[in-house]
Formats: C-alpha cells, structure tokens, sequence
C-alpha cells in the first residue's frame, strides 16, 4: 500500500437549520479524528456549499466539495434526524457527486434530541450511501439528548462519548485503509 | 481486462487499477444506443491510480472477445 500518503478523513456536518445541535457533535468528532497518527481531516459545514435548488446531481457540483471528496479515504457523517429521517439538504449535497464515492469508507453519526440517538437517520441513511458507491461500517455514533450533551462552549459533557467515537474511528481507520489498498491494488477481473 | 485496456492516470502516468464497474442508468436515457441489453443502463468502469489515488471513470468497451 502507498502509505506516503496520509489517511484522509473529512467530517461533513450534515444540517444547515440555525441552532443545530449537530455543530458541537461533528466539532467534538473532528478533533478526535484529528488526534489520529498518520490522519488529515477537515471539517465540511454543507453550510458554505453554495449549491443551487434549481436543479440537482452531477449537474450542479461544487468544486471545492469535489475535490475534498475526491482525495478523501473515509468520510464521516454527522447528521440529525428530521422526522426519522435525514436533512433533505444533506441528500442534495451527497448526490453532487458519484465517482468520488467508488470503494471509499463511510461511518455515519446520528444526533437527536430524544432517546435514539439518530438510529432512525442512520438505518434510513444507510441505502443512500451504498448506492453512492460508499462502504458503510457496522459502529455508528449515536448522540441522544443532543441538546444537553455539551456546554454553552460546545465542551463535552459525557467522557463515554470518547470511548464509543475511538471504537468507531478505529473501525473506519482500519475501512480506510483496506478499501485504498483494494482501490489500488485488487482488480475486478 | 488486458494489460492495453488499462487506463493510465493523467496526473501521473502510471497504470491505474479497475476495480469497481457502475451501472448509469441517467446517462442512458440520453444515449439509448450505449446501454447494456443485460444490464439495462450505461456500464461505467471506475479506474484508481496506485500512485495519487485519483480516480477515473469511463464507459466499459464492448466484448469483442479477442482479448
């Protein structure tokens, strides 16, 4: 495997809704991921994508988010649930793109402010991504009472969220890097 | 596939690996004459660069069944 090159691992945060409790999950799991050896990240905000409504799909992609897409190995995804289901704006995002998905890892992070942490979203989340060519973990990140998780500062209030995230990003890491050596190495015929 | 089907990465020029195809069904509706009578939609072979990591897509070629 070419490991000249960092694993690199970027955080969409999934929700453009002023007053998103998603922004202090996907800030928290940033640096967690940042804190890995040998793995970039940056923060996506769909926010700061200007994609238009007026039309939608490769149509319409932003450069920018294509090219991270692109050099990413594993994307993680943070997202709310709107009536047990994912931001429609999240779904206009993902679908700007298609090759830059092809045999890439993905891990999704639910956040809610109820008692599921986002379970919903994810199960429902989850046929989007494998149709988009992305290979789904089996950890999740499940933030319930979202609201309530952190501090005015965005400081984490519950430690056992550390504990769960490693596990999670330790199964996306190992992902990453087995799906780049298949990408690179293990031909389909 | 054969060594000369091989796609060569135009950032670096080294030989790609094939490993994933995609069926577009999209495209086929703008170009019928493209589509796969078994498959239904327009196949697409994605290509990766063992050096950069870039990948490319292009439309599968037809079995001509000379390789």
């Amino acid at each position: 495997m070419n490991t000249s090159r960092p694993i690199f691992i970027p955080v969409i945060l999934g929700t453009t809704r002023q007053g998103r409790a998603s922004e202090n999950v996907a800030k928290f799991v940033l640096e967690e991921v940042s804190k890995r050896e040998g793995v970039e990240t940056l923060l996506i905000d769909i926010r700061e994508i200007p994609l238009s409504t007026l039309d939608a799909g490769e149509a319409i992609k932003d450069a920018k988010f294509s090219e991270t897409v692109a050099r990413a190995d594993a994307l993680v995804i943070v997202t709310p649930e709107y009536n047990h289901s994912y931001p429609g704006l999240l779904k206009h995002v993902l679908d700007t793109n298609l090759k830059e998905y092809i045999h890439k890892a993905v891990g999704v992070c639910g956040v809610s402010a109820g008692v599921f942490g986002g379970a919903r979203v994810i199960q429902n989340l989850l046929p989007v991504l494998r149709e988009l060519g992305l290979v789904t973990i089996f950890w999740d990140g499940n933030f319930a009472g979202a609201h309530k998780l952190f501090e005015a500062d965005g400081k984490l209030l519950d430690q056992s969220y550390v504990k769960r995230i490693d596990q999670f990003l330790k199964e996306l890491i190992w992902m990453a890097k087995v799906l780049r050596y298949g990408r690179e190495n293990i031909s389909l015929e | 596939m054969s060594e000369n089907r091989k796609m060569t990465c135009p950032d670096c020029g080294v030989l790609m690996n094939h490993h994933a195809l995609k069926i577009d069904y999209t495209a086929a509706l703008d170009d019928a004459e493209a589509i796969d009578p078994d498959l239904g939609g327009i196949v697409e072979e994605a290509h990766t660069c063992p050096a950069c990591g870039k990948t490319q897509l292009r439309r599968q070629a037809a079995e001509t069944g000379n390789e």
